[in-house]
């Protein structure tokens, strides 16, 4: 589950806007699906939330493979009119978590009333749960099915609404698989791991630690921003896969969709993808390109017409996987390109530029030990455009240099003692945070202040 | 367009309508369920998993029957086969049975020279001085299988590797036979009668 900050762009302009919501930010591997297909949870999981071939066929297919007792009905014509699970899908998910930056971080009342100016936090936090989660995840019809699930965040202390793919999929001939997701986070719909909602070994972070500021729409911006989209997919003979889909705006909020929002996104935003796969024996090799295309109208307090922030991604990606009984090895690789035409944020003074650049790459590798003792490596780079207004120097998220520039690794031995109970100890080492090595914020902190050690205890029941 | 069912929507309508709905059916179920693991026309990918294509229907049914009665407990049997076989009727089991028997079967590829020597002589003489029968007198003398006696040819070494250390370490129980013929082969026996009869 990646933690994300509203990045960039978005971050600068949602800021002002106040908005408080659940972002979907959190995929998990669900019991439930077990329990429907009476399949061990290694069948579509390397170790969760990775999937394998199997499991990326599950997910194409609607998570609808199902081997439980019915309710069901018919048709005069002999259609299925109905095929229900006798028990509903039901899982829970439980995460406690210990994070301790190598510095404390300023204490967020510094400087107001009786609490001094450099007053740091108390470093060492424990969350209990730092997520928990509820979810409906099974198939609902003969062709339909549902990934729901709703997330108790402890750090906002509400449950809201989280990730959701609900999705629709039918054979076509004996190798072509077509269907349609309805989703609110764009790549939570995707089967590999190496897109945002879900790349190995970069999916789980701490809830409290300090995460770098700037990010892409494809990378966690659009979905924070509340979007729900729909896209239409095709799987051709187990290795060949083409998407598009739409996204629009659709922000947890009861008042109309008006100038209280922010990052409203004009109209729909476009997303595609494709993906060529190929196995051999317990090799599997994938390669692809994904995209997205968005124009939001800055709204918190502005009016949604005029000109807006186009966000323009396109991104490469690809994995490799062995799967073996003793060893189990994954390599996931993506690259993300932003251009940014901040024709709303140049116009109000929020950008210094007309427009900017945004690019993150990140590559990991993983491996497991007999599914239970795994250790794993990765690293992540971000760079981007100067601009002295979007990137403001600021205690602790501030951008000194103006740079948006991060990049340094990070490091996970796993314990996995049963297939749905994770014990994970994590270290990221920032070489660079928000533009800078040394004194990065503008106010004497170092990237390395923020180097964090995380300790995760992750049940699914 | 083939109408396709998911499993469970196959085994209602096999239990609801005879043997012959079921027959028909097991394509749709080879197609949108088994073909997952098991390859297109039983030619899997991975020897995680093993090739049906032209296994003997009696054999199939043999095993759908002990998976869905958790008679067969190897690892994987349990991992993946205990849920798929466990909604599956009789009369699915056996269409599905005939539509793998039918299929043309994988051809196999030869291992090292070295192996295939030693795994000849065991699998046409035995191992007397042990009391390992032949394999050909029950497989065939092509490791092609008759009625429960599976085929082996054109099947993945790993795969078959793996199934008499089952029956050695006694994960895989429904073949009495087998545990017998096991008990004192070393690993590098059962590896090298495993390449030979897969390559035939």
């Amino acid at each position: 589950m990646q933690q994300r900050r509203l990045g960039g762009i978005v971050a600068a302009l949602a800021l002002s806007g106040g908005a408080v919501l659940l972002a979907p930010n959190c995929a998990q591997a669900v019991p439930s699906f077990a329990r429907q297909t009476g399949m061990a949870c290694e069948a579509c999981h390397t170790v969760f939330p990775e999937l394998t071939p199997f499991g990326r066929r599950f997910k194409l297919n609607a998570y609808t493979i199902d081997n439980l007792p019915q309710v069901s009905d018919i048709a005069q014509n002999k259609d299925q009119t109905l095929l229900l699970n006798q028990l509903p899908p039901l899982s829970f998910m439980f995460q406690m978590s210990y994070t301790s930056t190598k510095s404390a971080v300023p204490d967020t009342q510094a400087g107001t009333g009786t609490v001094p100016p450099d007053a740091l936090a108390k470093n060492g936090q424990v969350l209990f749960p730092q997520q928990a989660s509820l979810f409906y995840a099974g198939r609902i019809a003969p062709n339909l099915g549902a990934f729901v699930q709703m997330t108790f965040d402890g750090t906002s202390g509400s449950f809201g609404w989280d990730n959701t793919d609900i999705r629709y999929a039918r054979l076509a001939t004996d190798n072509f698989l077509w269907g349609v997701s309805f989703n609110n986070n764009p790549t939570v719909q995707d089967v590999w791991n190496t897109t945002p909602a879900w790349q190995t070994p970069f999916d789980q972070r701490s809830a409290t630690a300090p995460t770098p500021g700037a990010a892409t729409a494809l990378d966690g911006g659009l979905a924070d921003a509340g979007v729900a989209g729909v896209s239409v997919y095709g799987w051709w003979n187990n290795s060949i896969y083409g998407e598009v889909g739409m996204y629009h705006s659709a922000p947890a909020a009861s008042q109309a969709l008006d100038s209280t929002n922010v990052d409203v996104v004009d109209g729909w935003a476009p997303y595609w993808r494709v993906a060529y796969e190929r196995q051999w024996e317990r090799n599997s090799w994938q390669v692809g390109a994904y995209g997205v295309n968005a124009k939001l109208f800055p709204g918190g307090g502005n009016a949604l017409s005029g000109p807006t922030n186009n966000f323009d991604d396109w991104a490469l990606d690809t994995q490799y996987q062995y799967i073996g009984d003793e060893h189990l090895f994954t390599v996931t690789a993506t690259y993300i390109d932003e251009k940014q035409h901040l024709d709303a944020a140049f116009a109000s003074g929020a950008s210094a530029n007309p427009s900017n650049t945004l690019k993150t790459y990140r590559i990991g590798g993983q491996y497991y030990y007999q599914r239970r003792y795994g250790a794993a490596l990765g690293y992540f780079s971000t760079t981007g455009s100067e601009d002295s207004l979007l990137y403001a120097p600021g205690v602790l998220n501030g951008f000194g240099n103006n740079k948006p520039d991060s990049n340094g690794w990070v490091g996970e031995l796993d314990w996995v003692p049963y297939q749905n109970t994770k014990i994970a100890l994590q270290y990221i080492v920032y070489s660079k945070y928000n533009g800078a090595s040394s004194n990065y914020d503008g106010f004497n902190r170092n990237a390395s202040d923020n180097n964090t050690l995380y300790l995760l205890g992750w049940l699914n029941f | 367009m083939k109408k396709i069912l998911s499993l469970a929507a196959a085994v209602v309508l096999a239990g609801s309508t005879g043997a012959a709905l079921a027959q028909s059916d097991a394509k749709a179920l080879v197609t949108g369920v088994c073909s997952a693991c098991h390859g297109p026309e039983g030619h899997s990918i991975s020897p995680v998993f093993p090739n049906l294509a032209g296994q003997p229907s009696a054999y199939i049914v043999l095993q759908l029957d002990a998976f869905r009665g958790h008679l067969r407990g190897d690892p994987n049997a349990q991992a993946y086969m205990w849920g798929m076989a466990s909604q599956l009727s009789d009369a699915t089991i056996q269409g599905l049975a005939d539509y793998y028997a039918a299929q043309k079967p994988a051809a196999g590829k030869p291992g090292a020279a070295a192996l295939m020597a030693e795994g000849r002589k065991i699998f046409e003489q035995g191992i007397p001085s042990k009391k390992v029968q032949a394999c050909a007198a029950c497989h065939g003398a092509n490791a092609e299988g008759a009625q429960v006696f599976p085929r082996l040819a054109g099947q993945h070494v790993e795969y078959l590797v793996a199934q008499l250390e089952g029956f050695k370490t006694g994960t895989r129980s429904n073949a009495p036979i087998m545990i017998n013929e096991v008990r004192d082969m070393t690993a590098a026996e059962l590896r090298a009668v495993a390449t030979y009869a897969a390559s035939k």
